[in-house]
């Protein structure tokens, strides 16, 4: 694995530093370095924190090499989390005053709140002068970005539709053919119980992936207006009859044994859920575009032998939802903590306009198997995975609306009551009434 | 109404007892003790099913994880993790955990000791009782509650990112059971026994280490094993009051295999397998000490 | 009903003498005094104050009374995770301490394997929160894990889906952790009971189980006290284990109130209830203490010493 290189370069990298140098002089008896608040380096350097990990890691490793190279005077110095590790961290970094130069983050409800607490900087302005950086970006991926009109983040890294995966070495042994509707996956759901193969898999205790569900299901039946009134913080905002309907619908899911026995002990994190699919005990998933990679990884010679389809999720007959809608990520996002001092804040700057928007940065993120926030990627779409990096841009941009996940769309208070709510659901613990009633409680919040 | 056996009102509690046990004791126990045989064998069974599926996991590459029978060795056994574990300064890793672990627990359990024999032995002085409510109140302080200030105090203290941030709040954590335990332990050891050692001279600190400590060894073996394993264990405190990856420590490392999108559950399996290994053989080798320890008495 | 081993004969001596030499003892509390006043008290004032207080985890420290209080004691999350928190408690108690004790009576005893059971028994003490989680949802996976390797249908249950499957679950890997742990303590305990004591009861014609019951448990007392503390107040502050494990779910059927705590504070940025939950947590802390040392039959001294 590459990981072990970076855990190295880190590592030489800290310790060639400043604070590395004294904080490992002094043996771990009394590092007087604060790496949290200003930066190591010394003079012109950033502190930079992100997700540790593949696929990831070693980009972002690299785009950050190639910065320190062609800037010898400054340097950046980044340290990496695992995914949940780093929510913990991050967020006491900065309840304590103790933030890095740049944060790594989903955009959406969580950057609102550092917004509201004044601990991020206005980009709107930095991003007028430099309009040039700004129409390198897909303009899709400035929403999750943008608070109450303005930018308080670069979009970086890929765009990551959520899409319908299905086996089609499943669907062949069973003779019948992909949905093009939501009935035709009604049909089919009794079709794949009869034969011993769960219908879809799902990784359900990790709550997000059952919220996936219900955002498609929302969208095709009622349109993007009811998330929409939601997100403005609209009073009674999931009153409207289309939720009930919805809710409604996933219950009779669940009860018509569309998603695998077990799904509740799940969990997203080991893969279990694609491994599912990959094996065959399952014949489609709804998840994450992330997960061609993982599968393509996982499954042996599954995706290269063409096993795996996809598509964007089904229409729902008289539905008011455009078919063309998606649900995702319309990208990750970097902001600036506004404790920095000026001098760390132009390295980021800096790092934002020549690196993140380079040729590297693109072709590394399409060679992982991703579509980059990057404008003209298509032409690298080469190989084994054209189709599918083809297919997901065309996805991404073709939609009428890429509306960001809910969870991290809205405030992290109501996508805590919503996950929790989810999962409610899903264990058919809560009505789809009492569901509306306490959702409705926490619009706003 | 039933046999009475009679002790007499000098007989201690059993866990000063001096260890005149009678050789044949264990052999009559076991006669009398099937149930705990046959509980004994099963457990075993249970305790092993999950590491016999860590180590043969670690044999596996994760391509073809979940391809392969759970409990099926792997045919073309891979020793890919255990390079990807070790190429990743797990043993760096491993030799902080236990810095922080010994660090920590030493002056822990001696200076709740201290605490705790002060507690018993001057119970009447309100300063003392306030000391013993205090740490009281620090039973089950939740550690994710208090994590924000600890953190700002180790900022503070010029300290973060070092071995000793970790050290230092550990100690703290560990003292509020250790001192209930201990306390709770000296305070059976009867009163005359402080009495003549008074009488003979003894000075406090002297009472302290030869009646009350070879008397509570068994508790204080109880307590250092159990709080070593909380703090070797402990992932809060190393993930906030650290940050470079030199000052990591085992448990931050494992989550380390845990991609953005997934876990690399061989390889977990790998760096659980190689760190566990000198530990066992270390309890191997200590055992006899340890169970000693947890049975010594008076004279000893 | 006799007592067949007594209690700690403690002789009664005047306490004229205590007070004139706790004077010489007070030094010697001081260390962790200090010490954990820096590190636990400071700390915990800080909590006690942001209960009082509205705080997102990120901006500004809003002074703001009552409010968080009246939010948290009428949230129907509260009563909900201090049963689960209980539930867990007891459980986790009432399942550890009888195979605790059997199996620490069984190494004591048993010599020919004992030094290999007990090396093979301290294994699973020394896996952290995460390699055990990554196991038992390996294991416990319905399509992977036990029921597919053992080719048993019986074991491809929804382990961790269903409410009360999902408590079991949990207990058991509590259990299993943990059980070992304790069977060391007993056994160092029942090692030290003299022989003296069974060889008596056999002329006088006790039977095996008699024994067990009117030698041994009495004998053990005081350490299953010590063991049922750490056993009861490290299920208050259970977390690693349940989050790793379940994550609170299915739904809300294992979320205790560590947990519930966490959820409030650190997902949804609600410090001023998570922290009048970690009050509630601190006190009952000091409440089960109290307990235990009453079950100890030490109440007289507690009451001096008390809170």
């Amino acid at each position: 694995m590459t990981n072990s290189n970076f855990s190295r370069r880190n590592f030489l990298g800290l310790a060639a530093g400043a604070a590395g140098a004294a904080a490992l002089a002094a043996c771990g008896s009394s590092g007087p370095s604060d790496k949290g608040g200003s930066s190591g380096g010394g003079g012109g350097g950033a502190s930079y924190w992100s997700l540790s990990g593949e696929p990831g890691q070693p980009i972002r490793q690299a785009a950050i090499d190639r910065f320190n190279k062609a800037n010898s005077g400054t340097k950046i110095t980044p340290t990496f989390f695992q995914n949940d590790a780093y929510k913990q961290k991050i967020k006491t970094a900065i309840g304590a005053g103790q933030a890095p130069t740049m944060i790594w983050g989903w955009g959406g409800g969580g950057l609102k709140s550092y917004v509201d607490a004044s601990q991020v900087v206005d980009l709107t302005d930095w991003f007028g002068q430099n309009d040039a950086v700004k129409q390198k970006i897909l303009p899709s991926s400035f929403g999750a970005a943008t608070v109450n009109g303005k930018i308080y983040a670069m979009p970086i890294e890929t765009v990551q539709p959520i899409v319908l995966f299905y086996n089609k070495k499943v669907f062949e042994k069973v003779g019948v053919e992909p949905p093009k509707t939501y009935g035709d996956i009604l049909n089919l759901i009794p079709k794949f119980n009869a034969k011993g193969i769960a219908p879809f898999s799902l990784a359900g205790q990790s709550r997000w992936t059952n919220m996936m569900w219900l955002e498609f299901m929302l969208d095709r039946n009622a349109g993007s207006d009811v998330f929409n009134n939601v997100f403005a913080g609209k009073a009674g905002a999931w009153s409207d009859p289309a939720v009930l309907d919805m809710l409604t619908k996933v219950q009779d899911l669940v009860k018509g044994n569309a998603f695998i026995k077990g799904f509740s002990s799940i969990t997203a994190d080991s893969n279990a859920d694609q491994a599912l699919l990959y094996t065959g005990k399952a014949a489609m998933m709804v998840h994450g575009s992330w997960s061609y990679g993982i599968q393509k990884a996982n499954g042996g010679d599954f995706v290269k032998s063409g096993g795996l389809g996809w598509m964007n999720f089904p229409p729902i007959e008289g539905g008011k939802g455009d078919p063309s809608n998606t649900v995702g990520n319309p990208g990750q996002y970097l902001s600036i903590s506004s404790k920095a001092s000026a001098a760390e804040q132009d390295v980021a700057k800096k790092f934002f306009s020549t690196t993140l928007v380079d040729d590297d940065e693109k072709a590394g993120w399409v060679k992982s198997g991703g579509v980059p926030v990057l404008t003209n990627s298509d032409s690298l779409f080469t190989g084994d995975d054209a189709q599918f990096l083809k297919d997901m841009s065309a996805i991404a941009s073709g939609a009428k609306t890429f509306a960001q996940s809910w969870d991290q769309a809205l405030s992290p208070t109501a996508a805590e009551t919503l996950l929790d709510n989810i999962a409610k659901l899903f264990q058919l613990q809560v009505t789809p009434q009492q569901w509306v009633d306490a959702m409705n409680g926490v619009i706003g919040k | 109404m039933t046999t009475t056996v009679n002790v007499t009102g000098t007989q201690t509690p059993a866990h000063h007892q001096p260890p005149k046990r009678n050789r044949r004791t264990g052999h009559k126990l076991a006669k009398m003790n099937w149930i705990g045989g046959g509980l004994g064998w099963v457990w075993l069974f249970i305790v092993m099913i999950p590491i016999y599926w860590i180590v043969i996991t670690s044999f596996k590459t994760q391509a073809n994880y979940f391809i392969t029978n759970t409990f099926a060795p792997p045919r073309d056994p891979t020793f890919e993790n255990y390079k990807t574990v070790i190429d990743n300064d797990v043993a760096l890793y491993f030799f902080n955990s236990v810095l922080v672990t010994v660090g920590a627990i030493i002056p822990a359990v001696a200076i709740s000791f201290m605490a705790a024999y002060a507690i018993v032995r001057g119970s009447g002085r309100l300063i003392l009782r306030l000391t013993n409510t205090m740490f009281l109140a620090g039973l089950a302080i939740p550690l994710q509650a208090v994590i924000i200030p600890v953190y700002l105090i180790i900022i503070r203290l010029k300290l973060y990112d070092s071995l000793l941030a970790i050290v230092l709040p550990s100690i703290a954590f560990a003292i509020p059971l250790s001192v209930l335990v201990l306390s709770n332990f000296i305070r059976d050891v009867p009163k005359e026994l402080f009495e003549s050692m008074r009488m003979d001279g003894a000075t406090e600190w002297g009472t302290l280490w030869r009646l009350a400590f070879p008397l509570t060894r068994p508790a204080l073996v109880t307590v250092t094993i159990y709080n070593a394993l909380g703090i070797w264990n402990g992932f809060l405190l190393p993930l906030v009051l650290t940050q470079s990856p030199d000052k990591r420590t085992m448990p931050l490392a494992l989550v380390n295999f845990q991609g953005q999108f997934g876990v690399n559950v061989p390889a977990i399996a790998a760096s659980v397998t190689l760190t566990t290994i000198p530990i066992v053989l270390l309890y191997a080798i200590g055992r006899r000490q340890l169970v000693s320890g947890l049975t010594a008495g008076i004279g000893k | 009903m006799t007592t067949l081993a007594p209690p700690a004969v403690r002789v009664k001596e005047s306490k004229t003498a205590k007070g004139g030499r706790g004077g010489s003892v007070l030094w010697m509390a001081a260390p962790a005094a200090v010490y954990f006043f820096a590190f636990g008290v400071i700390p915990l004032l800080g909590v006690l104050y942001l209960s009082f207080t509205t705080w997102d985890g990120i901006g500004a420290i809003k002074f703001t009374g009552l409010t968080s209080w009246k939010a948290e004691l009428t949230d129907p999350g509260l009563p909900h995770s201090l049963w689960v928190t209980f539930e867990i408690m007891i459980l986790s108690w009432l399942v550890q301490t009888p195979i605790s004790i059997l199996l620490g009576v069984f190494t004591a005893s048993f010599k020919r394997y004992r030094a290999l059971l007990a090396v093979l028994y301290f294994i699973p003490l020394l896996l952290s929160g995460v390699a055990i989680s990554i196991t038992f949802k390996a294991l416990l996976d319905p399509n992977f894990g036990l029921g597919a390797g053992f080719g048993i249908d019986a074991l491809k249950q929804d382990w961790l889906g269903q409410p009360r499957l999902a408590m079991a679950t949990l207990i058991f890997v509590v259990s299993w952790q943990w059980i070992p742990f304790h069977s060391l303590i007993y056994q160092g305990a029942v090692r030290q009971i003299p022989g003296s004591l069974y060889e008596a009861s056999q002329i006088d014609g006790a039977g095996r189980m008699r024994q067990f019951f009117s030698i041994t448990l009495p004998q053990i007392k005081y350490t299953i006290i010590t063991s049922s503390t750490l056993m009861v107040v490290g299920s208050l502050t259970f977390f690693d284990l349940i989050y790793v494990l379940t994550g609170g779910g299915p739904g809300d059927s294992t979320r205790a109130l560590a947990l519930e705590m966490y959820q409030k504070g650190f997902m949804a940025n609600l410090m001023g209830p998570a922290s009048c939950i970690a009050v509630i947590l601190v006190l009952l802390g000091v409440i089960l203490a109290q307990l235990l040392r009453r079950l100890g039959g030490r109440g007289d001294e507690s009451m001096m010493e008390g809170v």
